[in-house]
């Protein structure tokens, strides 16, 4: 009984000293006539709770120790933290590794003045945005922090949504393709800066097919421009329609694309329209085409050269040898002035450069035994390879019977332009040669000479056994004279 | 060799607050790291007098936070948020 006694004085006397030394905050009543009652110390925890009950964002209050000392209802909803008594841990464990590490950050740091910070919670139905402020505050006795949690999430996404439209007239207003936005009309809204080289006014408000007239290939006139806009509103997306704009100012030759332009939800609220500058594309393909024919025609007419040489040469030659000789030879003239044209790409070449190529295989480099007078002009493939054939053959002779088959003979070639003659002259003379005889039957050779230039009524050729020397006179017609 | 207190039945405590005042809070916190130095060794009720003041009669309760060590008899209390760990020690253990 005594024991019992001592232990409740001393209980009396421990809860006294706490009382005094601020251990407890909290004391029990009991009024006689009633239940017991719970009596806060300071009364503060009360006022400040609904204090911070009454604020419409999440607030939370933490001891001097960063003890979570209570959370209002806003952040309990935020958090999805429960009805009832939250604590540190709880708070702690709606927070992922980063924000928890952002917000344990800032209350350390809030216990000498006020900081914010912004954070992001993931896992919901959607991110939350939310920036943290963290103050001092005083709490009954202590002193503590005070945390505000305010949902910035509609701000975040806003900017961001600011962000990307910014990011999307960039897009637009950058693409080298022309790009016009219309609405469900048909009427254009936006037109990027390439517009201009289809459409020299301002395109907005107008209706596309009238802003960019448009002739629509290889769709038999059915398919209009007003359809591709209709097209693409209807929700169908068009690619690679090759179009034509006879009025535009620069660019006429087009690549279409449409699209339906979706806006956050899954109807169309308009459609893109994007147009490629095909206007290189299609020269180059002219271009190819124009070298196909011409590659086609000269493989042509080459091989019927090459067909009929074989044939008249070997009608004029006795032996299998002489017909080798001789037709190789024709063979190897052509290929010296189709290798001199392939050089220049088929465009015109001198006259002294066909001679040249053609003497060199009997003379080498000896500049002596051919004299070249007079202008060089340029002439045409066409009479390029006819006068490499003629001069192969009087080359050909000279070495056999001519000038050239002495060692002190020579060639003199004179090319002259007389004014109001539709030809351009060339002479080939051989001097210092032994004495000529006009040979006993024609072959293929003199054939060649004579007739070569006569593929226009004012070419030809004239070849006279005189018997100091083998004089030929050849007329390569004006047409082909390319300049003087 | 394993301590032999700690091998019997777990001492019953229970801790009695008063809602989310600071020492309440900081009483649940204190003893919860006490309880987790040695598992298995503690069974804790945790018991809010503001929400349910008359279960102070039963201890006689009269400060808060107030922990009361229920078994083994005799009942001990201790008074305040348990930031003393020695203290608490001390006052738990038994035979005392």
């Amino acid at each position: 009984m005594v024991a019992e006694l001592r232990r409740r004085l001393d209980e009396a006397e421990e809860t006294l000293r706490a009382i005094q030394e601020g251990e407890v905050d909290a004391l029990v009543v009991r009024p006689s006539d009633r239940q017991e009652e719970v009596f806060t110390l300071e009364g503060g925890t009360a006022s400040y709770h609904a204090f911070m009950e009454a604020m419409d964002l999440g607030a939370a209050a933490f001891d001097s120790k960063s003890r979570l000392l209570y959370a209002n209802k806003t952040l309990r909803e935020l958090f999805n933290l429960g009805v009832g008594i939250v604590q540190t841990a709880d708070l702690q464990d709606a927070l992922d590794d980063k924000s928890r590490e952002t917000v344990t950050g800032l209350i350390r740091q809030a216990g000498e003045a006020k900081r914010t910070a912004e954070i992001r919670l993931v896992g919901g139905p959607q991110d939350l945005h939310l920036q943290v402020t963290a103050a001092p505050l005083r709490i009954g006795l202590d002193t503590g922090l005070a945390v505000t949690f305010t949902d910035i999430t509609a701000r975040v996404r806003g900017a961001a949504a600011e962000a990307s439209e910014r990011a999307a007239h960039s897009i637009i207003a950058s693409a080298n393709e022309a790009v016009v936005v219309c609405d469900l009309d048909g009427i254009v809204t936006h037109a990027n800066a390439a517009v201009a080289g289809i459409y020299s006014g301002n395109p907005i408000g107008k209706r596309f097919e009238d802003v960019i007239p448009l002739v629509l290939l290889d769709t038999t006139g059915l398919l209009r421009a007003s359809d591709l806009v209709a097209l693409a509103v209807g929700g169908a997306s068009v690619q690679g329609i090759e179009a034509t704009a006879p009025e535009a100012p620069r660019v006429k030759d087009l690549l279409m694309s449409a699209a339906p332009l979706r806006v956050g939800s899954d109807k169309a609220s308009g459609c893109v329209i994007t147009m490629v500058d095909l206007s290189q594309r299609k020269a180059a393909e002219k271009q190819q085409l124009l070298l196909m024919g011409e590659l086609d025609h000269r493989v042509k007419n080459t091989l019927a050269l090459v067909l009929s040489i074989s044939k008249r040469t070997a009608s004029t030659e006795d032996t299998v040898q002489g017909f080798q000789s001789a037709f190789s030879g024709r063979i190897q003239a052509l290929a010296a002035t189709h290798n001199l044209l392939a050089d220049r790409s088929w465009s015109s070449i001198s006259v002294s450069e066909v001679i040249a190529a053609e003497i060199e295989p009997f003379i080498g480099q000896s500049q002596s035994r051919l004299q070249l007078e007079g202008v060089d002009a340029l002439i045409t493939p066409r009479a390029a390879i006819a006068l490499g054939l003629v001069v192969h053959e009087l080359a050909t002779n000279a070495v056999k019977y001519g000038a050239l088959s002495v060692e002190q003979g020579k060639v003199q070639v004179r090319v002259s332009l007389q004014e109001g003659e539709d030809f351009m002259r060339m002479d080939w003379l051989e001097v210092a040669g032994p004495k000529v005889a006009p040979p006993t039957r024609k072959g293929f050779g003199q054939t060649v000479i004579t007739r070569s230039m006569q593929y226009m009524q004012n070419g030809g050729a004239e070849l006279e056994y005189a018997p100091d020397g083998v004089r030929c006179s050849i007329r390569v017609p004006i047409e082909d004279v390319v300049n003087a | 060799m394993e301590n032999t207190e700690a091998i019997g039945e777990p001492l019953k405590l229970v801790l009695y607050i008063a809602g989310q005042t600071p020492k309440s809070v900081a009483a649940i916190e204190n003893l919860e790291r006490i309880c987790a130095s040695t598992p298995g060794r503690y069974a804790v009720e945790v018991i809010d007098l503001k929400a349910s003041p008359q279960l102070a009669r039963e201890h006689n309760i009269v400060a808060i936070p107030t922990l009361v060590r229920q078994l083994p008899v005799p009942i001990r209390k201790i008074i305040g948020d348990l930031s003393d760990k020695e203290k608490v020690l001390v006052h738990l253990k038994i035979g005392n």
